[in-house]
């Protein structure tokens, strides 16, 4: 059956075009090299040489992926948020290399310089990047911090019209093919959080050097790396936002950012479904396809139900994005919701597939894999509970942002 | 030059079910553009932009057939139109060319049209054919490329079974095209956001000024069956490939395949 039918109140036939599209570029350019991609990742040492990953990524860019939710006149296609999530569900159905593509350069990196980036900056920078012209990349974590991104300790010193900038980030996602890069850095180390700012950083600034990270367990088609920065001059037209604005600027992008992986997660959970119904209706035992088994069908049904109710959240927070209403909550119920359940989609998926599971031979082991780091990443699971019960419990509430994501304006935006 | 594309709606699949009236039941099933009017499409495209003119994608079906045509849209084709009427529903191929002839005479200045060389459901590769006999224009069958097309004349290779033929005809004409004969482009993002708010021309039955006699099919579905399942093959032993090879070529010969 078609499972995304039926969502008429968020979609129109535009998304549907969209998806059919997406996914062919998936089914055809993808899917057909996934295992030996994937399998490439575990054996990589030393620095990132793969031929594979630009030309894909080049071909986002090409197709109009990169810039989807960007209006023409900075040139994206113009599409809404809603079509962002289309996006990244038909990616991470193939593999989640794709859709963390569309979180970082996108989410993170794309959608923060619309937000927040001056006239200027966007059409230096963002406009080569909606058109998939330079790659972007987001970097905030760093070896010793990570969802406590205040201990944060790279600095970013004044120095006439520039800053300097040292520091380490790391897994950061395109470190080592990405052109330009959003780094987090303390301006003023003595104010905690309200000290940090945030700066554009080009690969080709004198002090910038990148390096792979080895031996992940899943997203082992695509690149993740370190990048260390070493008395690198920013001009100081390349600080987004104002000084000491940079930890607001970095948790409004983690708004978008996490909608993508809430909606990758969703077609994570799509595609440990598909693959299990092709599975359960072949495999036989006991003289019967395992579908008929009950205990087969209900990990079956809870796959369903994981995802429907995913799409259903991510689609929520999609429409207040394109109404411009602050989804915070919204976007992190999505994203904790839907990344846990990927994981016992696909946990449910390699153990209908039995032994076959737990082999390349199936696709499901790298779902497995893949999914494990969304629930890590942008936000661990348990800082979104924690926010959760926040919310709830009135400790926490979402303050006017001085600049808040533009709503989507289909007249406009075209 | 304005180039006519004939395009189909089909399931993805053919995981489909029969009905008890022998119609093809494909609920759930997702429905795409016919594959081999993909190329059809492309194929237009490529010529429009070194002509320019007019592409019309053309279908027949309801309503909801309107994506497909978008799709074509949204890939680059200048026009479209639907034609869709209740009494299109049970139409059979050569009723589908009647239908598809009456309104490409009624478009009148159409110099080429081009088709699939079948659908992957019906899969009769009948259409074009009847298309081209009853618009009287020439016919050009299993076409895997177009080295030349200007005002007046389209030189194209037929790809048969053991000949490659390059012939030459007269415009206006009818050609169904095969796979591979181009790579068909993906809808470009911003005219989808474009074309969505396009409205398709939709003509009918009365528009066409067809009757009930044109439209009755002249074939009798007398069954309709799933295929049966590919038989088991044979898998031969041997030591060494060189003696499987020997086993297999003396299995060939005794069933005198060889």
């Amino acid at each position: 059956m078609d499972f995304t039918a039926n969502y008429d109140m968020f979609l129109t036939a535009e998304h549907d075009i969209l998806r059919r599209t997406v996914r062919d570029f998936a089914e055809k350019e993808v899917a057909p090299h996934i295992r030996a991609w994937d399998r490439s990742g575990a054996a990589l040492d030393g620095p990132e040489t793969r031929q594979h990953i630009l030309p894909v990524l080049k071909r986002m860019g090409a197709l109009g992926l990169l810039g989807i939710c960007l209006p023409a006149r900075l040139g994206g296609a113009g599409m809404d948020y809603l079509a962002l999530a289309v996006v990244c569900e038909e990616l991470e159905r193939v593999d989640s290399f794709l859709r963390v593509v569309m979180s970082v350069h996108t989410g993170l990196n794309s959608l923060t310089l619309f937000q927040w980036g001056s006239e200027e900056q966007q059409q230096k920078y963002l406009v080569p990047q909606a058109k998939g012209e330079q790659l972007a990349a987001y970097c905030l974590t760093e070896p010793n911090s990570g969802t406590d991104a205040g201990a944060m300790l790279s600095t970013a010193r004044r120095d006439g019209d520039s800053y300097i900038l040292n520091g380490e980030k790391t897994w950061i996602s395109l470190a080592d093919v990405a052109d330009n890069f959003l780094v987090f850095a303390k301006t003023d180390p003595s104010k905690g959080n309200r000290g940090i700012s945030c700066f554009i950083v080009e690969r080709s600034m004198p002090g910038f050097s990148s390096h792979p990270i080895h031996g992940k367990l899943g997203v082992r088609a695509g690149n993740t790396g370190s990048v260390v920065l070493q008395d690198v001059r920013v001009p100081a037209a390349n600080r987004v936002g104002e000084e000491g604005e940079g930890f607001k600027i970095a948790m409004a992008a983690l708004d978008n950012g996490r909608y993508t992986v809430a909606a990758g997660a969703t077609g994570l959970i799509q595609a440990s479904l598909e693959a299990s119904l092709r599975y359960a209706r072949e495999r036989q035992t006991f003289g019967v396809p395992i579908a008929e088994h009950q205990l087969v069908k209900r990990m079956i049904s809870h796959m369903v139900r994981k995802l429907d109710t995913s799409r259903l959240l991510v689609y929520r927070a999609g429409w207040m994005k394109n109404q411009g209403r602050r989804n915070t909550r919204e976007t992190t119920l999505a994203k904790w919701h839907a990344t846990v359940n990927s994981f016992e989609a696909a946990d449910d998926a390699i153990q209908i597939h039995g032994a076959y599971g737990y082999s390349d031979e199936y696709p499901v082991e790298r779902y497995l894999r893949n999914a494990r780091g969304a629930i890590i990443y942008e936000g661990t699971r348990e800082l979104q509970e924690l926010l959760q019960a926040d919310f709830a419990l009135g400790n926490r509430e979402n303050r006017p942002l001085r600049r808040e994501l533009p709503a989507y304006d289909p007249e406009a935006w075209t | 030059m304005h180039i006519v594309v004939c395009m189909k709606q089909v399931p993805r699949d053919n995981s489909v079910k029969i009905n008890a009236d022998l119609t093809i039941n494909a609920d759930g099933i997702e429905q795409i553009m016919n594959l081999f009017d993909e190329y059809a499409v492309e194929e237009a495209l490529q010529w429009n932009e070194k002509l320019g003119g007019k592409v019309t994608v053309l279908s027949i079906g309801p309503d909801d057939w309107k994506e497909q045509v978008r799709r074509a849209l949204a890939m680059g084709a200048t026009d479209s139109l639907l034609l869709s009427d209740p009494a299109f529903a049970a139409l059979d191929v050569l009723g589908a060319a009647r239908v598809a002839a009456a309104a490409i005479k009624k478009l009148g200045d159409v110099d080429l049209v081009l088709c699939g060389r079948n659908s992957t459901d019906d899969e009769s590769a009948a259409f074009a054919p009847a298309l081209a006999r009853l618009l009287g224009w020439p016919q050009l069958t299993y076409v895997g490329k177009i080295p030349a097309l200007e005002a007046g004349k389209i030189v194209a290779e037929r790809h048969l079974e053991e000949v490659i033929e390059t012939v030459e005809a007269s415009l206006p004409a009818v050609a169904s095209v095969i796979k591979g004969i181009n790579e068909p482009r993906y809808p470009s993002l911003l005219r989808i956001r474009k074309v969505a708010k396009v409205e398709i021309p939709a003509w009918s039955a009365a528009d066409l000024g067809l009757t009930s006699a044109d439209l009755a099919p002249v074939l009798n579905l007398a069954g309709r069956v799933p295929p049966p399942p590919r038989p088991k093959g044979e898998m031969i032993d041997g030591a060494s490939a060189a003696e499987k090879a020997a086993r297999l070529v003396d299995k060939l010969m005794e069933a005198q395949v060889i």
